[in-house]
């Protein structure tokens, strides 16, 4: 049969973000894939070298769309670690359960795009209209839906108002009540099922071969979670497990994301029982237009909802930083683990394979 | 850590190795041993590429390339011990000749960073089978991510000079 160059992307109904595979193809098998990103670069790391300390934040949190308060957190992380700040006890707490809370956004607004993709349009619709009641949250909060900037060195902007933890946990239970809709319209829905079963598989060689990360590596069965090899802010006060499938396919990756998201919803509840009732909940910094930090680098990382996320940051002793780069996670998953997956699959699962990689267009080009 | 570092003095002759306190190992080298560095390494454990980067030390005319590896851990158990934290190798190259050896036959995964770095800082990296553009649509003179690149005068001389808010107002006032 003859060899065919296939354009995916970035104007194609089943690309979800501003990326692009060029794919060869014969009749419906994929011999070859080509990952072209570069539709979204704006040159962040470039640009926060010219920007103070602080006003690298508007920009921090635009690299992801989705999710943008682990990024928020990861610089604050680099700031803290640099400068030597402490984070007070309350503070920390806040900052656990504002990203546990994004994460569940995240998981809602992924499961979305997969649904939505494969045409369940119903469960589309419940899950955007619960990430929706979380964003009311945010909104309540920080006084904005989607870009934050909560999250500061030193701890967050402000305290939790009244009453707002009682409010978190009615949303999460009434978002909880609905999994077992979920699970009977989706998760274990036959169509579904036939749809994502044995669809992209990585095994555990490849995938520790090929950098992978969070739920790529997780529905290999290997319980690789930052939260535990290097606990930072609260998570080390509470108890948590790391849900793991064995299949590498992408139904276990799913099916992880599920379960990740309800481990999450639990952690919020444990986090606010042991929350301290009162104190500080940031410590106080020097006047941002003039604050210099001493010379040095740091390397951190922290777990995004798509897995490991680091940054290295070298500071010289001025007011800017002197270099920034960022380790996303689906750095890896979009350039190296999709190429690798899609090769051998039809053309109609490279959406479906590229969704359940959870790869964000944004986050790679930076 | 520690005992990994008294096996790496041992085996390599060219390096400083220093610890710090959150279990980071930073181990400064030539260029010519990475490759080497890094197969020992990733045999001793440390599986997980995390990151290529770059530094610009424009003033001393040289490059720092950045590479931090860390462990793939399993078993809960092993979390507590903490026995393996994240290594940093850094190499200096001259900003003049900047050329190194690929690492891609011993991480597969930097083959994406490479290209990155090839791209904005102008490193060629020799045994990479595509330095092709990744990101960028245009050619630059100067590699956008150096420090002598300015961002500003590039564009203003490529998409014409925004005029500044007194000779905007003057505009107005004259229409």
């Amino acid at each position: 049969m003859r060899e065919l160059e296939l354009f995916f992307g970035p104007q194609h109904l089943g690309m979800v973000g501003n990326f692009s595979i060029t794919l060869k193809v014969e009749g419906d098998r994929i011999l070859k894939a080509d990952a072209n990103p570069g539709f979204l670069h704006r040159g962040f790391e470039k640009l926060m070298e010219n920007r103070t300390w602080m006003q690298n934040f508007p920009l921090v949190c635009r690299i992801n769309v989705v999710e943008p308060d682990h990024m928020e957190l990861i610089y604050s992380m680099a700031v803290e670690k640099l400068a030597g700040i402490e984070v007070p006890e309350r503070g920390k707490f806040i900052r656990s359960i504002y990203c546990e809370m994004a994460r569940v956004g995240s998981h809602l607004f992924g499961l979305w795009a997969y649904a939505n993709m494969l045409g369940f349009d119903t469960v589309a619709h419940w899950a955007m209209y619960h990430r929706d009641l979380l964003l009311d949250l945010f909104e309540e909060l920080t006084g904005a839906r989607v870009y934050h900037i909560y999250l500061r060195p030193g701890g967050v902007r402000r305290d939790f108002p009244d009453g707002f933890t009682d409010r978190l946990v009615e949303t999460l239970h009434k978002i909880g009540g609905k999994v077992p809709d979920y699970n009977a319209t989706f998760f274990e829905n036959s169509i579904f099922k036939k749809r994502a079963e044995g669809i992209g598989t990585v095994t555990r060689e490849e995938a520790i071969r090929m950098g992978a990360v969070g739920h790529t590596i997780k529905a290999t069965g290997m319980k690789y979670d930052i939260r535990k090899i290097e606990p930072y802010d609260a998570y080390d006060q509470v108890d948590f497990d790391i849900p793991v499938r064995t299949g590498g396919d992408a139904y276990s990756r799913l099916l992880t994301i599920r379960d990740d998201m309800i481990e999450s919803v639990h952690m919020i509840f444990k986090l606010i029982d042991k929350m301290p009732k009162s104190g500080e909940v940031y410590t106080k910094t020097p006047n941002p237009f003039k604050w210099t930090i001493p010379e040095g680098e740091a390397y951190v990382r922290c777990e995004s909802s798509r897995g490991e996320l680091g940054l290295y940051i070298v500071s010289n002793g001025g007011e800017k930083p002197y270099r920034v780069h960022f380790n996303t996670p689906s750095y890896n998953h979009g350039l190296t683990v999709l190429e690798k997956a899609l090769v051998g699959e039809s053309v109609s699962d490279v959406g479906n394979i590229m969704i359940s990689l959870y790869v964000v267009a944004p986050e790679i080009d930076r | 850590m520690e005992e990994l570092k008294k096996k790496l003095l041992a085996y390599f002759t060219d390096l400083t190795i220093q610890i710090h306190d959150d279990y980071r190992m930073c181990i400064n080298t030539q260029k010519e041993t990475v490759v080497s560095l890094l197969n020992y390494l990733k045999n001793m454990g440390y599986e997980h590429f995390a990151l290529l980067s770059c530094i610009d030390w424009i003033d001393k005319g040289e490059f720092e390339l950045i590479y931090i590896l860390s462990a793939y851990m399993e078993v809960c158990d092993k979390y507590q011990e903490k026995e393996q934290g994240i290594i940093i190798i850094k190499a200096r190259i001259s900003r003049d000749d900047a050329k190194v050896i690929s690492v891609i036959n011993v991480f597969e995964n930097a083959e994406p960073y490479e290209r990155e770095l090839h791209e904005m800082f102008g490193i060629k990296f020799e045994g990479h089978p595509r330095l092709t553009p990744l990101m960028l649509e245009r050619e630059y003179e100067i590699p956008p991510f150096r420090k002598d690149f300015d961002t500003l005068k590039y564009v203003d001389n490529t998409f014409g000079k925004i005029p500044s808010i007194e000779e905007r107002k003057a505009n107005y006032e004259r229409t």
